[in-house]
């Protein structure tokens, strides 16, 4: 056998072994498309997706999902705010200002953090989070959705933190040197020239920790109370679109309806977290290429 | 005689780690001059000169013993801020660094620092971009991107960004090396020009470039500083055989 046939055979391997991934993505997407639009034959996109009352059992069933999608939006933005400052802080502290003991150790820990089971974090919700939250607020429950927030937050903090640190350390060791040449101190660097060539990388971590987030299924199942309806304030309880999925698929009869339907929120969700990685995509090419130059 | 002298070195020796970098230098640079420091690669020159600004502090595990005098004070005491010595003490590096900003925002890093109102801000930016013989080049694009400078613009921007802080002393560590021809004669031109107001430090790897432009030459190798003249007794007469040598091209 020639080189060059030799070449010719790697390179197809390699081109069916990346296509074997490809199309069995294509396919689980495709059959969520196929399980799900069917739905919109019974009911209509605007009715589904803006109704306000979610009685798949019912008889007559009602599939309107704003309610799951608001659960779904408001957790996950809670858990934004209180993951990003404290991610992107970790992150500068690593990357910038810890001595190399200290940054080993927290980086590990941050990384252990990234490997606990959802489930587990799930249950200390449940049984550490909830009956604190319920005890000091005098709430009904403490499932609900500052609870599942600030689980989410945990899960959230070593995406951003570890993608953040990586972008600061990309920032050019000679933009530091010519900050501190002009008498610049630390925290002068860090907060007017690190951080802005940063800021893309960043605000990658930020929407990619946002879509691990949306798409999270087991914490929300289990700490975010299960209320299918529009929260009055962050001390309600939620029912995000995984949750329902999750809860749900288990006893809609195969093909019905509500089985329909749960796809069909499967497909809302898949349409939101795409959104997140596309955004997050932008973000990082659109500064990349101008060089940040009106930063 | 004495009162000409700006920075003086006192038997420093700088270790980085366990390895010893420069070995009992003493000597003084003086007020409105250019000193040159040549020697080939690893020989401490560029270690010396970011001595001076305290920029070495910046790296984990290095040493200074000794001590480094500027203006009649040790900048190296317990006492000093190496902020302070870096806002008197300019510096431009090998490769130009201008910052991911505006042409303007770049000049005014360093004032803002100082907090500075923004009336004075707009004179001192044309004042230095001017010194830099940058402005005629970007007087209409000050809201532009610096990185879309060429590499000779961008390296003039950054002499113009360390004049912004009014410094005493400007170090330069090969500052024409990632330069063009034309650009460099433009920074060398330069140089002559700030001499008057400056005093100028200057690694250089271009022998010619050290003949053409300082008045002083200290020549290093390995750690040592072998010799330290007058540039013209330097390249013409020097006193040691290495530095002959090492100008001439028999070693380096």
């Amino acid at each position: 056998m020639t080189r060059q046939t030799k070449e010719i055979i790697i390179k197809y391997v390699f081109f069916t072994f990346s296509l074997v991934s490809i199309i069995v993505l294509g396919l689980i997407v495709f059959s969520l498309f196929r399980e799900g639009l069917p739905i919109f034959g019974k009911v209509s996109v605007k009715d589904f997706l803006l109704g306000m009352e979610w009685y798949p059992t019912s008889d007559p069933p009602s599939f309107g999902i704003f309610p799951l999608i608001i659960g779904s939006l408001i957790v996950t933005v809670l858990a934004t705010i209180i993951a990003v400052p404290l991610g992107v802080m970790a992150a500068i502290y690593i990357s910038e200002i810890a001595p190399q003991a200290i940054k080993e150790i927290l980086k590990s820990v941050i990384e252990l953090l990234a490997g606990l089971p959802s489930v587990v974090l799930g249950f200390f919700g449940m049984v550490v989070v909830a009956p604190w939250l319920q005890d000091t607020f005098d709430l009904p429950t403490g499932l609900n959705i500052i609870n599942a927030s600030m689980i989410l937050a945990i899960m959230a903090i070593p995406t951003i933190s570890s993608l953040s640190e990586d972008a600061l350390y990309a920032v050019p060791r000679e933009f530091k040197e010519a900050s501190y040449a002009l008498g610049a101190t630390k925290f002068e660097t860090i907060t007017r020239v690190i951080i802005p060539s940063a800021l893309s990388g960043i605000s990658t971590a930020v929407m990619l920790g946002m879509a691990r987030v949306i798409g999270e299924t087991m914490v929300v199942l289990m700490v975010a109370g299960g209320a299918a309806a529009i929260p009055g304030s962050i001390f309600d309880s939620v029912r995000p679109m995984p949750a329902s999925i999750a809860a749900e698929m288990g006893e809609a009869p195969f093909r019905s309806a509500h089985y329909q339907a749960l796809f069909a929120i499967g497909i809302v969700l898949f349409f939101l977290t795409l959104f997140f990685n596309l955004v997050a995509d932008y973000v990082s090419h659109k500064f990349r290429q101008v060089g940040s130059g009106t930063l | 005689m004495d009162s000409d002298i700006i920075i003086k070195l006192n038997k420093v020796n700088f270790y980085y780690g366990q390895s010893r970098a420069l070995t009992d230098i003493t000597m003084n640079f003086r007020k409105n001059k250019v000193s040159a420091l040549i020697g080939p690669s690893g020989c401490g020159k560029s270690t010396l000169l970011r001595l001076l600004n305290r920029m070495n502090d910046l790296i984990d595990g290095t040493r200074i013993e000794g001590e480094i005098f500027f203006e009649e004070k040790n900048i190296y005491a317990k006492d000093v801020d190496p902020v302070e010595i870096r806002r008197k003490v300019g510096m431009v590096f090998q490769k130009p660094n201008p910052f991911p900003k505006t042409i303007y925002n770049n000049i005014a890093y360093g004032p803002k620092l100082t907090s500075m109102n923004t009336d004075d801000l707009d004179t001192l930016v044309e004042q230095s971009l001017k010194q830099a013989v940058l402005w005629d080049e970007v007087k209409d694009i000050l809201n532009k991107s610096a990185m879309n400078l060429s590499g000779g613009q961008q390296q003039r921007l950054c002499i113009a960004r360390a004049l912004a802080m009014k410094p005493d002393i400007l170090l330069m560590d090969e500052p024409t090396s990632a330069l063009d021809p034309i650009s460099t004669a433009k920074i060398e031109e330069l140089i002559e020009e700030l001499k008057k107001n400056y005093t100028i430090i200057i690694v250089t790897h271009n022998m010619q470039q050290a003949a053409r432009i300082s008045d002083e030459t200290a020549f290093f190798y390995l750690g040592n500083m072998v010799e330290y003249n007058k540039t013209e007794k330097i390249f013409t007469n020097p006193d040691v055989k290495h530095t002959e040598e090492y100008i001439t091209g028999r070693f380096g």
